[in-house]
């Protein structure tokens, strides 16, 4: 079975961290993207298609939290997967109902983070799937009307 | 005016009249039992001395010119094994400088014989009145002691929390970097290319232990994390029944493993509390799996749950090692711990008071080296609502988040 990659934009101001994991998710067949603060998110995701985002929480200037709003607003499609360092899962949760697919806390298990990588790319999948549906069934009717 | 001080005197003072003259000692002992007060009396001084040391007395009146030991003599024993007994010399008449010497050595006060019953009673109940007022300051002291090294304590544990969680924070951004090159380089031996590489297992081997390694501080970070995490309660009437059964299936495993009978009790007027019951759980899997780590073979642990005024005590007994007293005041200390390094983070006990206290209640222990140990949770049967909007949260909320997605 040949794997579809997901297409993954990297988050997070730590760039040695950015720069294993990216190694880690391409070996493991992602294609993958790097940003290094919540501007340079927004500036790729202009520029680059992205399934799914891995957002660091704890970041400066433009915090996890303000870089998801901005995602929820002009890509409601993509899914956003939260990372913190912190123990302030409060800050989780708030994304959470903010729209984030889901958290993980540093240092997470990689097979966690696969797991949940590839169930937020199965969401948006779907998502899509619908709309595509949703969309064709508008057509028809409408050619119908005629 | 004898009515006056009949009243006045409480009637369950322990009194002990000391003289050598029978007829004397008598009539005190009469006129005083016509009030329906009781007087012990002794007719020496090594008399009055064997009967304190088998019962402790209020006041005891002593006659100073006694034969063999004298009262002043008397006087220093009772001062020296009893200091909190008063003492009334009663001295002979115009010898005053008998009383002043008494009352530098300790007595209350001294009377000149003859004596006029009533001002007899007004000494004795001065002196009960001293002893008592003094018992209460000793309490008092006691007390305030107590509570000052409470909260001593308190903020000992609260600045150490603070502290470890800041580190452990700062900690959790280097030990992700770790455990992703670790990974990663694993994922690399791994690669048909490398199957022939030499030595390829010396690696492997050491990719594991800084994998273990990463796990293991990783334990300790998320932990003390959890411990000073502001969390919001989400407070609901718990089923303590269904509450204790789910908590001791969870530890059932472990514990039949080492052969341990669990066994729980709740008294049926314990009825129902208003609290966090993931918290709770918490804590009682966490004293739970204490107990079982601390009970050797064949061994019980019986968890009680029983209603104590407003509050409701929860008791987890075990009959495991016991701890040792110099321990008691550091195990809920962050750390502290006295299984071999790795096993245990220390953080078990700490965590879970931080959780009662969060919770509005508190946690005690009682422990018998060799006997066992007794953790006593009290939490009050209402908690009360934080007031702060739901900003914070729980790793057990974020659960049930996902479990409502």
């Amino acid at each position: 079975m040949i794997k579809i990659p997901t297409k993954v934009l990297l988050v997070d101001d730590e760039k040695d961290f950015v720069e294993m994991l990216s190694l880690r998710l391409q070996e493991a067949g992602e294609k993958v993207s790097a940003a290094y603060s919540g501007r340079e998110c927004l500036e790729t995701l202009e520029k680059t298609r992205i399934d799914v985002v891995i957002l660091d929480i704890k970041m400066p200037g433009m915090d996890g939290i303000e870089t998801l709003r901005e995602i929820r607003k002009r890509y409601p499609l993509i899914e956003v997967i939260m990372l913190t360092g912190h123990g302030s899962t409060e800050t989780a949760v708030e994304g959470m109902k903010l729209g984030a697919f889901d958290y993980l806390l540093k240092p997470a298990d990689f097979e966690d983070l696969d797991a949940k990588l590839e169930a937020a790319r199965k969401r948006k999948d779907e998502h899509e799937e619908r709309i595509r549906k949703a969309e064709a069934s508008f057509l028809l009717r409408k050619s119908g009307d005629i | 005016m004898v009515e006056d001080l009949r009243s006045g005197l409480d009637k369950n003072i322990r009194l002990l009249i000391v003289d050598d003259e029978e007829t004397f000692r008598r009539t005190i002992v009469k006129r005083l039992q016509k009030r329906g007060i009781s007087i012990e009396e002794a007719g020496s001084g090594e008399e009055c001395l064997s009967i304190l040391e088998e019962k402790p007395m209020d006041v005891v009146v002593l006659d100073v010119k006694m034969p063999g030991m004298n009262g002043i003599e008397v006087l220093r024993h009772v001062k020296e094994r009893y200091p909190k007994t008063e003492v009334i010399l009663l001295t002979g008449h115009a010898s005053t400088q008998d009383g002043v010497g008494g009352i530098k050595a300790g007595a209350f006060d001294y009377l000149s014989k003859p004596i006029e019953l009533e001002h007899l009673l007004g000494k004795i109940k001065q002196a009960h009145e001293k002893r008592v007022r003094e018992e209460e300051k000793r309490r008092e002291a006691e007390f305030r002691a107590k509570m000052e090294q409470q909260m001593i304590a308190t903020e000992r544990l609260a600045s150490l929390g603070t502290l470890a969680a800041g580190v452990a924070h700062e900690i959790n951004n280097p030990l992700a970097i770790i455990k992703e090159s670790a990974g990663w380089m694993k994922l690399i031996l791994n690669k048909e290319e490398m199957a022939d590489i030499p030595r390829k297992g010396d690696f492997e081997m050491a990719l594991g232990k800084i994998e273990k390694g990463v796990e293991r501080a990783k334990r300790i970070t998320h932990q003390l994390l959890g411990s000073v995490k502001q969390t919001d309660s989400v407070c609901s009437e718990v089923n303590l029944e269904e509450l204790l059964g789910e908590t001791a299936d969870l530890i059932h495993k472990e514990a039949g493993n080492k052969n341990i009978e669990i066994s729980h009790q709740i008294d049926p007027a314990v009825g129902s509390i208003w609290t966090d019951p993931y918290k709770l759980r918490q804590v009682l899997i966490n004293l739970l799996t204490n107990a079982v780590h601390a009970t050797g073979s064949g061994g019980r642990i019986t968890i009680m749950i029983e209603p104590v005024d407003e509050r409701v005590a929860f008791i987890v007994r075990d009959t495991g090692q016991g701890i040792p007293k110099e321990n008691l005041n550091k195990i809920f200390e962050p750390f502290f711990s006295t299984k071999p390094p790795g096993e245990g983070t220390g953080l078990g006990l700490f965590v879970t008071r931080s959780i009662v206290e969060k919770l509005g209640g508190k946690i005690e222990v009682e422990s018998q080296l060799g006997k066992g140990t007794i953790f006593r949770v009290q939490l009050p049967r209402y908690q009360k609502i934080d007031e702060k909007p739901a900003q914070n949260d729980h790793v057990d909320n974020l659960k049930r988040v996902f479990e409502i997605n």
